[in-house]
């Protein structure tokens, strides 16, 4: 055989080789890590040890993995809160003084009671290495007034934020509205607005966003309610329709407020209440409408929760 | 009596040769690879992303420099012997404790040379990419400096008496040991034995406490550190340094090469 034809079989078998290379891995599922389960998070401890002086290094590395979590899970990140808060133990131990994970930690991990108080133990962490950033108190009362309701504990946390600098000039207003016992709207508005205004997380904002947009709409929804019991009492009989309301000579309203996607009000077939076609379900202040019955259990997990960590 | 000069032209001989190594280049190319790495690795987080960009490149430049210090040390003595230049060089006007001291500089000298290209690749990353430097950057590229030195003592040791391969494994378990050696404090101390007390105290007493040169997390996050915590942890790696060289010195005088 000659040097040329030699080298032609030799190219094509190479080529060949790289085909059937490159055909094998196109036929391999592209499934993230973290959803085939294979996401390994080590003990903080042994993390700290194996990671033999590159502390930092392998605390980059969890830190990376847990935006790919909430990245790859864009529908409902909470779900992996276990799992965020695990990565974020690890990445907080290896290097106590990062400063966004404690409060990646405090958006994240809200799928239960346990989760949130998980969160707000890595916050105490942050604020620990990060005394003078009101930012940390901040989440951290958000957190137990809007997840765990624990206005008192809340407002210890925003009064903290408030001897900081930077901190919001409303603030002191917020923690006497908590100390009241004043909570409600006004304040979840007011914390999330600021939550919106701060974050650097575009997930992040958009969960606040959305909140908010709930909040307003129970503002309208509420404003139907006062039209409502006002209708009862002039005509003696509760609406058929929402749009009763803003209809016949002796109309409540003028006009209905408008839903805020363009959706229409309705009477909730489950509760007879007035509701957003859109949510389907009336905003409470502690739990998002739109998973109202995982919030039940996670009040009811969190009792169980508190109970074990007593009997510890 | 030490003769400087004869050190002096041994190291430079030492260094002329390092830097003629192949492994030299191929680790320092990939040293670089990952400084430059950093800053991809950093787009990957809306946060803290110079941060990251700066951990990848001073882990780095440790981790390489590590791995520069192993590699060539380990060969340190045996290629002279292998080649038996280490004859021709010992039937000339000079010790063996000179030799391998000059030996010694020579490869720490190609090293802190490494670490300063590795260095000044990392200060242009850091600068294009707007992440902030300071002295804190400086001291801690110092101190890896430093326990590069101490590292190269190691192997410097273990090459005076055994094979490369076994000088490889000393050398890379005691650099493993080094970074733990506060742990393993520690975890003795915890403990209701006190014997197993009393030997994790000795073993950091004994072994490098390298943690101690460490100060990634205080440049990352711009932490204070004292000048004098600076000072000692350099005069501590050049004392331990010094030690093993002498017991290097010692068991390589009473080495037979037939």
């Amino acid at each position: 055989m000659s040097w040329g034809r030699r080298w032609i079989f030799r190219g094509a078998g190479i080529a060949l080789l790289v085909a059937g290379t490159a055909f094998a891995r196109t036929q391999l599922p592209e499934r993230p890590a973290t959803e085939s389960g294979d996401l390994f998070v080590p003990q903080p401890e042994v993390a700290r040890l194996a990671s033999l002086g590159y502390r930092n290094l392998v605390s980059d590395y969890y830190w990376l993995q847990a935006l790919q979590v909430v990245g790859g899970s864009a529908q409902n990140p909470s779900a992996h809160a276990p799992l965020i808060g695990r990565l974020i133990d690890v990445v907080t131990t290896l290097d106590p003084w990062v400063d966004h994970p404690y409060r990646f930690a405090a958006l994240w991990m809200t799928d239960s009671a346990e989760s949130v108080r998980k969160a707000d133990a890595l916050l105490d962490r942050g604020i620990e290495h990060h005394p003078d950033e009101w930012r940390n108190f901040f989440y951290q009362g958000f957190n137990r007034f809007f997840y765990l309701d624990e206005d008192e504990r809340a407002a210890d946390s925003l009064e903290a934020a408030t001897r900081l600098p930077g901190s919001p000039a409303y603030l002191p207003r917020l923690v006497a509205k908590l100390r009241a016992g004043e909570g409600g709207l006004d304040a979840s508005a007011a914390m999330l607005e600021e939550l919106v205004r701060e974050s650097d997380d575009p997930y992040a904002r958009a969960e606040y966003e959305k909140a908010l947009d709930e909040i307003e709409t129970e503002r309208r929804a509420r404003t139907l309610d006062a039209a409502r019991d006002e209708f009862r009492r002039r005509h003696g009989r509760d609406i058929v329709r929402v749009e009763e309301l803003a209809e016949g000579p002796d109309a409540v309203l003028e006009s209905l407020p408008p839903e805020l996607h363009g959706f229409e009000w309705v009477l909730s077939p489950e509760d007879g209440r007035i509701v957003s076609s859109w949510y389907g379900a009336r905003y409470e202040p502690l739990f998002h409408a739109s998973a109202r019955t995982e919030r039940e259990q996670m009040l009811r997990g969190g009792a169980a929760g508190s109970s074990r960590t007593e009997s510890r | 009596m030490i003769s400087i000069p004869a050190i002096g032209t041994l190291a430079a001989n030492t260094m002329r040769e390092a830097i003629r190594s192949k492994v030299l280049y191929t680790l320092l190319f990939f040293a670089v690879l990952l400084i430059g790495t950093g800053v991809l690795l950093s787009t990957l987080t809306y946060v803290e992303g110079e941060r990251i960009l700066q951990s990848v490149g001073l882990a780095a430049i440790r981790l390489f420099g590590a791995a520069i210090a192993i590699f060539i040390g380990i060969g340190l003595i045996h290629r002279e012997v292998e080649r038996r230049t280490i004859y021709t060089i010992l039937s000339k006007p000079i010790s063996r404790g000179e030799f391998l001291l000059g030996k010694y500089l020579g490869l720490v000298a190609t090293i802190w040379l490494q670490v300063l290209v590795m260095g000044l690749a990392f200060a242009a990353v850091s600068l294009l990419a707007g992440a902030p430097l300071g002295i804190g950057h400086a001291q801690a590229l110092g101190l890896a400096a430093i326990e590069l030195a101490v590292v190269v003592a190691f192997s410097t040791l273990f090459s005076s008496f055994t094979t490369p391969m076994l000088a490889a494994l000393f050398t890379t378990g005691l650099y493993a040991l080094g970074h733990l050696s506060r742990d393993l404090r520690d975890l003795g101390s915890h403990s209701d034995v006190e014997t197993v007390r009393l030997v994790a105290s000795g073993l950091h007493r004994v072994l490098p406490d390298l943690e101690s040169f460490n100060l990634t997390t205080q440049a990352l996050h711009a932490l204070p550190v004292p000048g004098s915590e600076v000072v000692f942890a350099g005069l501590y790696g050049v004392g331990y340094s010094a030690i093993l060289l002498v017991l290097a010195v010692l068991i390589f005088e009473r080495r037979d090469f037939k």
